[in-house]
């Protein structure tokens, strides 16, 4: 997908782990995808939410909310890197696909700070609407979008000039924000009115709402079908792109929360926030394949797998 | 003086509207109790949405929509304080049932955005009922008051979910 290993030179890289935030335990579950084993847990501290990679996959980023912090991991050597301290409740976070920089956003303080992850240093903030959670950025590295949850609106941010240029009215409360692999469409999940908003990126406008189960919390896109998960309802909507439709419901876990699919979009993983677990959905029959036993409370906010 | 007072308005000001929405870090909880009764026989009891009577804590309830989804009931408890609730799930073939609170003051249950699972399992005479829930502090700002933090909250809601599975244990193994 796109924030992720989507920019890299030459194509997609295969995924071969998932990086899942335990908010309760205050730790991060190292999965190996390939067994579906916990390889390593990392002390993360501070309620960890968010996770992004960086473009070539070699360093992880996690939110820490109530440590205030954005904590940066080496991938390969599964340590903490670095500590950087950023704002009063950094929560949805997205890596750039070329410039390096990570983008904060701020339940708080209401604006995305843009971070130098190997300096340690924020080097711009940016306003935006009210209590960003989701943000994402497009292939292209042109653009920057958060999901202003209590405005109830998508921030369009230039990413060269560090700049909200535009928004659009979205659903009540969206939360998770992805855009899908070509740059053309974002979408959004609307916690408050149980839909998700799809947004033509280029014009700024809504060009479909689809209803979904009960408080929807983030979108993983595969195959041409988008893949959500409804806190509430213990399961994740699969609509299809092409008509905007709800096609199957899959029960999953109670509480699933983050969600995302391989590069190939032949499996989708879902972190399930009360049961502990992170389970694999296979894309293409639409079933529960496999779990992981993850720490307490996962979330997995963002985009999670290298 | 006028100084101390300005900053303190600035403070106040700063304050973000959206911090009122959710913020902090949402708790779980999940209690369970076992029964020598079969699941059915406990599932009779607690199955229905429209009735609570078997948790001591409920003096009276009213509601509208049975065991369909969106159903609402309005309990009265014996302290006095009223909790409405809305049916989000409800399987009786699993035998579970899951719901949210939609209105309570938190000086009854200090708690915001909660959701809850009833459910029993089991087989021949013996049941396992486990009752979780998840939901956030009744203060959603930085530094709650004692009475208003999450570990008020944890424990506000498991005294609920004790005294409510130990009463049914009561209930079922001793009147039959």
């Amino acid at each position: 997908m796109v924030a992720g290993g989507g920019a890299f030179a030459g194509g997609h890289p295969a995924v071969s782990e998932a990086f899942v935030t335990n908010q309760t335990d205050d730790t991060l579950s190292i999965v190996e995808l390939a067994t579906l084993t916990v390889a390593k847990t990392l002390e993360i501290g501070g309620k960890p939410a968010g996770l992004a990679m960086s473009a070539d996959g070699t360093l992880a980023f996690v939110t820490a909310p109530e440590g205030k912090e954005l904590v940066v991991i080496d991938a390969a050597t599964r340590q903490i890197a670095k500590r950087i301290k950023v704002g009063e409740g950094p929560l949805g976070v997205a890596a750039h696909p070329t410039n390096g920089r990570v983008y904060v956003a701020d339940w708080y303080a209401h604006r995305v700070f843009v971070v130098d992850p190997v300096a340690g240093a924020i080097v711009a903030q940016i306003t935006v609407g009210n209590s960003p959670s989701g943000v994402a950025v497009t292939p292209d590295g042109r653009l920057v979008l958060t999901a202003d949850r209590d405005s109830n609106a998508v921030s369009f941010i230039d990413a060269a000039a560090n700049q909200r240029i535009g928004g659009v009215t979205v659903g009540e409360r969206p939360f998770g924000i992805t855009i899908d692999a070509a740059g053309a469409r974002a979408y959004t999940a609307n916690v408050g009115s149980d839909d998700v908003s799809v947004i033509d990126i280029a014009s700024r406008k809504v060009v479909a709402t689809v209803p979904v189960g009960r408080r929807p919390y983030a979108v993983a896109l595969a195959a041409g079908r988008a893949f959500v998960t409804n806190q509430f309802g213990d399961s994740v909507s699969v609509i299809d792109l092409a008509n905007s439709k709800v096609l199957k419901t899959i029960d999953v876990g109670d509480h699933p929360e983050g969600i995302e699919a391989d590069p190939a979009g032949a499996f989708v993983y879902v972190a399930c926030w009360f049961d502990n677990v992170l389970q694999r959905i296979d894309a293409a029959k639409l079933t529960i394949t496999g779990e992981a036993t993850v720490g307490d409370g996962p979330r997995a906010f963002g985009l999670f797998l290298r | 003086m006028v100084r101390v007072l300005a900053l303190g308005l600035a403070a106040l000001i700063l304050v973000p509207a959206g911090a009122f929405a959710h913020g902090p870090t949402r708790q779980k909880v999940t209690e369970a109790v076992e029964i020598n009764a079969p699941p059915e026989k406990v599932w009779e009891v607690i199955g229905n949405f429209q009735d609570m009577s078997w948790h001591p804590a409920v003096a009276k309830q009213e509601g509208k929509g049975g065991n369909a989804v969106d159903a609402t009931r309005l309990l009265t408890l014996k302290s006095g304080g009223t909790i409405a609730e809305k049916l989000i799930k409800y399987d009786k073939d699993k035998k579970l049932y899951k719901y949210e609170i939609t209105d309570v003051d938190v000086k009854v249950l200090p708690v915001k955005n909660y959701s809850s699972m009833l459910s029993v399992k089991g087989d021949g005479g013996k049941s396992t009922v486990e009752w979780r829930g998840a939901f956030y502090r009744g203060y959603m700002l930085n530094d709650p008051p004692p009475e208003l933090n999450d570990e008020a909250a944890r424990k506000a809601v498991t005294g609920v979910y004790r005294g409510g599975l130990d009463a049914l244990k009561e209930k079922l193994e001793t009147g039959g």
